[in-house]
Formats: structure tokens, sequence, C-alpha cells
């Protein structure tokens, strides 16, 4: 269309077709870059989707998703899934903004300490972080230990085995998932505006409102989505930490998978499940552009 | 033939016995298949994959010249999408207890050759099976600290629903199978009538004992480490994951009273390369002496009644097969399981989430 309109303008129509044919050039060499990223994807993750969605109906049948919503079991679970990914990401939100805070306006060399004490728990296996919290919290864990002796509490906690671990040991997995997208927002943000504001004298939280969280709602949404829908995946986390008491639904994906190989029904519940995430994710999205204009995250 | 003497003469019997009567295809019985560079054995890992490489693989390997590859972990899943895809990666594979009957329904696996493996010793269990080897038992059974009941431990399932006679923290699996025989034994249906199981009768008496378990274990070595780090005080288990414990005298004890027995299960998938070799590696596995070396390393029983007299005497109360602690146990039934097993799950997922 563009190239037609600039045509019929006159003189300047050759140069703006050579300009049009050049950006498309451009994009076929950009799309030629992301071609071997898309075969990738493409081969490795949108494929077995599709065979998933096919186990799904195979044989043109509904009886699966039937099953799904059948009675009380799985939606409960679904349910569950939901709150549980919901407080891990609140959470993580809480406790990762003012690291991400810190880590965006300190020193060099504090930032520099700071990355290393997110990243490092980053690199450690999911399995081993987990065994940790097992010895923390147990019955005759750290904390309870140290409670006991110092005549704190004279009968051990239960900490383990409960929500409230499953809920902490994946804050502790999801945790740079919500920092490093903060961090990215938060580092943009030019000081001076702080400090012009400072100058007119707004408050402390005046200026968290008026300026920081603003231009930072790119990056929270950012973490939010990373963290929600990574956490709604979680499998090895709350089966080691909550004692049997907690099911999520990959759980219950990776049971019909491996134990009664019940593909089918598999693969529904997970259709369900991506389904879910994606309009989670849609919604987000549709928000986030509704309420801050695009160019703010990229401000600078 | 003659089933007393060992391997080798076995199966120069079945050869000359083979050539004789089929002479036409004689030549080519008398030479064995190719050998392949190596056999991939899936297996559960961990203390296991070194006391089988120790009883069996590397004898094996000295014998043959064929090299024994070792991967973890017991899938059921993957042992399908294998076979249903023909690209079969392992030779041998381990497979659940509770899963012969099934793996033998779905056409997962290859018929044992009974020509190159002899189990005519084994006991009735274990012989009866036509597609699953099984050289080895384990039981499900009651573990608890005994510097906790000095006075003695829980002697039933009964007692482990005690929780006056016998407080603390407990821990049962977070899986119907075992769960609903014994809560079934501790309500007082006699042993021999448990199956076809009373589900709603178990399930009632599990409500029971539900406020009491602050543990629902996954992993086979939780209930040994909870045990160990006093995390809870009693706890079911699969005997073997207690044995070495007991033997370096950690503060442990088993009942035996209601152990539930399972079968050491191992298949040749349906349609696996090599197959003659698989089933030679598995005719080791049999043999009473190896059984008894693995035996005394795991505290899994050799399922081939010969091996029990090499067992010393120090091993052999800790055993499952051990003929005082049979008699005190029941054999898990898999083909109610198969049957059942799906249904159950569901109806042990909804009554968790029903406990929140």
């Amino acid at each position: 269309m563009s190239t037609a309109d600039a045509t019929r303008a006159g003189p300047p129509a050759p140069r703006s077709l050579r300009v049009a044919l050049a950006e498309r050039r451009a994009a076929l060499g950009a799309f030629l870059l992301t071609a071997p990223g898309l075969i990738f994807l493409g081969l490795l993750f949108a494929m077995p989707l599709l065979q998933l969605f096919a186990l799904s109906v195979e044989g043109g049948t509904t009886e699966w998703y039937a099953r799904v919503f059948a009675d009380g079991l799985y939606t409960t679970i679904f349910l569950r899934t939901f709150e549980i990914a919901l407080f891990v990401t609140g959470a993580a939100l809480l406790i990762g903004y003012p690291v991400a805070f810190f880590l965006a306006t300190t020193t060099p060399t504090w930032r520099a300490i700071g990355f290393a004490l997110v990243m490092l728990p980053f690199w450690t296996s999911v399995l081993v972080r987990t065994y940790a919290w097992m010895i923390i919290l147990g019955r005759n864990g750290i904390v309870n230990r140290f409670l006991l002796d110092y005549g704190f509490i004279e009968r051990p906690m239960t900490m383990l085995n409960t929500r409230f671990a499953v809920v902490l040991g994946m804050v502790h997995v999801m945790l740079p998932f919500m920092i490093l997208p903060l961090y990215s927002a938060i580092v943009r943000i030019d000081p001076d505006l702080a400090r012009a504001a400072r100058g007119m004298g707004a408050s402390r939280l005046k200026i968290f409102q008026r300026i920081y969280l603003p231009l930072t709602l790119h990056g929270v949404v950012a973490g939010v989505t990373l963290v929600f829908v990574v956490s709604l995946g979680f499998y090895i986390t709350p089966a080691l930490l909550g004692g049997g008491k907690v099911t999520m639904i990959a759980m219950v994906i990776e049971q019909q998978v491996r134990e009664f190989l019940a593909w089918n029904f598999a693969g529904a519940l997970s259709v369900v499940l991506l389904a879910i995430t994606l309009a989670v994710f849609w919604v987000l999205n549709r928000w986030v552009a509704r309420r801050v204009p695009p160019a703010a995250g990229q401000g600078r | 033939m003659s089933r007393d003497t060992g391997m080798t003469l076995t199966r120069r019997t079945i050869l000359l016995a083979a050539s004789a009567l089929a002479v036409s295809a004689a030549p080519t019985l008398a030479q064995e298949p190719p050998k392949p560079r190596q056999i991939v054995i899936n297996a559960s890992g961990g203390a296991q994959a070194a006391s089988l490489r120790q009883s069996y693989w590397a004898d094996f390997e000295k014998e043959t010249g064929i090299k024994v590859v070792d991967t973890s972990p017991v899938d059921f899943g993957k042992l399908r999408a294998m076979v249903d895809s023909g690209n079969i990666a392992w030779n041998i594979t381990e497979i659940g207890g509770q899963d012969g009957f099934r793996v033998t329904q779905m056409g997962l696996a290859e018929p044992l050759d009974p020509k190159i493996i002899d189990r005519s010793k084994f006991v009735p269990a274990s012989q009866a099976m036509t597609h699953v080897f099984s050289p080895s038992s384990y039981s499900t059974v009651i573990a608890y600290r005994s510097d906790v009941f000095t006075k003695g431990g829980p002697k039933s399932w009964a007692d482990f629903w005690d929780v006056k006679k016998f407080p603390g923290p407990r821990s049962l699996r977070n899986h119907p199978v075992d769960n609903l025989e014994a809560a079934l034994m501790a309500d007082g249906v006699p042993k021999d009538k448990l199956y076809p199981l009373d589900v709603d009768r178990a399930f009632k008496k599990l409500d029971e004992i539900h406020p009491h378990i602050s543990v629902w274990w996954t992993t086979g070595q939780q209930p040994a480490q909870m045990l160990i780090d006093k995390e809870v005080v009693l706890a079911t288990g699969w005997n073997g994951r207690f044995y070495g414990l007991i033997l370096d005298k950690a503060p442990l004890a088993i009942e035996w009273e209601g152990g539930i027995l399972k079968q050491g299960s191992w298949i040749v998938p349906k349609g696996a390369k090599d197959q003659y070799w698989s089933m030679k590696l598995l005719a080791m596995m049999a043999d009473p002496k190896r059984q008894a070396q693995n035996a005394m390393r795991l505290g899994y029983s050799g399922t081939n009644t010969l091996s029990e007299q090499y067992i010393t005497d120090d091993k052999r109360p800790h055993l499952p097969l051990e003929p005082g602690n049979l008699a005190k146990q029941i054999w898990l039934d898999q083909e109610w399981w198969t049957k059942n097993g799906q249904a159950m799950a569901e109806r042990w997922n909804k009554w968790m989430l029903s406990k929140q």
C-alpha cells in the first residue's frame, strides 16, 4: 500500500521505492536471522504441542475434555494451582522489587555482589535447593533447633510439608525471574527525574508513585507474567516440600503420563492448562497496553 | 534336561538337544547370534545400580566381552513411547513391581525364552509370569525409630493406626497401592480375604489415620531420610531402603507383619535389539549364587529358592523371603491393580483434596 501511494506522489517515487525495497530486504534479513530460532521452536515446541492437542481429541471425541470438567476433582486442582502461583507471584514481587531497586541504584561494587547473590542460586539445581529447604525447615531443622535451644518455643513448629513451605521454595526458585525484568526497567529511569521531584518537595512515596511505578510497570508486568506462568507448571518442589498435601496440576499430568499411560487425558489436561495460561498472558498484556503508553517503558 | 547343574552345562545340554531334534537347523543353532558392542539396561539407579554391576554385570562383561550400560530411572511412559515408535533404546528395562501384569497385557514385552533362562527353582509367583523376569522381591513394610519406641515397636498395621499406643508423626506413601491393603489389614480383614479390596472400607479406615500423617511420601528414599532426620517416627517404605541403615546400626527397625510383597520386575521391550544376549544376561540374573550376592548387598531377596543357602546368618532376618518373614506377609495382587489402578488414583487424589 505505502509503496503504491508513494509512486503516485510523483518525483520522489524512485527513491521511496528504493527505500521500501531496502526495508523489505532488511526485514527479510532479520527474518533469516531468526530462522534457526524459529525452526528450533517449531520442531521442539510447536510440533509436540500440536501432537499433544491431537492426542487430546484423538478419535474425534471430546470425552477427555468432558472428564477434565466432569467432577470437581480437576477443576479444584486447577484452582489450587492458580492460588499457589498467585501467592508465589505476589511474594516474589514484594521481595523482588526492593532488591531490583537496590541493584539498579547502588554502586557498581554492591551491584556486582548483589547480582552474584541473585544469580548463584539461579545456577544451582532446583532439587538441591529444595533439599536445602528441607534441612532448614524440618522438625529438627536449623530454624526449629535454634528456636528450641534459645527457648523461644517448646515444641518444634511444623513448617516443612505445608503449603507455606511450597510457596517459600517456589519463591526462592522464581525470584531471579522477577528481579531481572524489574532491574532492567528501573535502571533505565533517568535519576534526574527523581532528583527533580525531590527538589520540588515530593515525598519519597510520591516519587515512587508518580515516577518509578508508572515507568517500571512494563517490567512489573513482564516479571509477574514470567513468574506466574512458570509457577503454574511446578512439579518437584510442591511434591517434596508439600509433604503430599499440596497437589498441583503438573503433578497430576505427570501421573497420568507416566503411571497410567493415559496420554489422551493428559493431553486434554495440558491443553486446558495451556489455554488458561495464554488467557492470563493475553489479559495482562492487554491491560498493560491500555494502562501504559508504550513509550513510557522504553523512555530514557 | 538336567536343571540342577550350572548355567553353562544347561546351555550346552539345550544346544545339543536342540541340534539333535532339528537337524536341518543345527548349523545355525549351534552358532550364537553376533555380539553387539553393548547392552543398555534401564533400572532404578542409586545404590541398586552398584550392586547389580557387582553381582551380575561385571561377570557378564567378562564372559561375553559385551559392555553393559546403565541408564535410569524406570519410566513406564517412556517404555510405551519407545515400543510405539519402534525406536527402542533399552535392551532390558526394570518396571514397577505393580506393572508386571499390565506390561504383558499391553504387549510391551517380549516373552522370556525358557531355553535360555532357567526359572524352574524360582518361587511360584515369579515362575508364573511369561514375559516378566523377576530375580528379586521387595516388600512395603512398617519402619520405625527403635530409640523412640524402646518398649517394642508396632507389631501390625493395627498398631500403626494406634496413635495412643504409638504416638508421633507418621508417613505413608502418597499413592493408593499398599495403603489400601494396609488400611484393610488394620481394620481386621484377614490377609487371605483382602482381594478384591473393599475400597470404601479402606478409605474409611484411612480417614482415621489421615490427621496423623505429617508427610505423604513420593520418592523411595524419603521414608528412610525422614526417619533418620526424626521428621517422623513411623513410616512405610520399601524394605531395602532401610536395610543398609539397619545393618549400619542406625536406630531403625522394621516389622514384617503385614508387609506387602512385590516382584522386582525386568522385561525385554517388545522389538528390542539383540534379544538373545539380553536373555543371556537375564539368565545370569537367575543364578542363585549371584542372586544371594545381590540380596545381601541390597536387602531384596532372590527369587531363586536355591539362593537362600548362600545367605549368611547375619543378613537372613533382614530379607523379605526368609521363611519366617515370608509367612507374615502378603503378595500384592497385580491383576487387581491393573484393573483398578487409575480409578483408585482418582479416588485417592479426590480424598487427598477433600482433606486440605
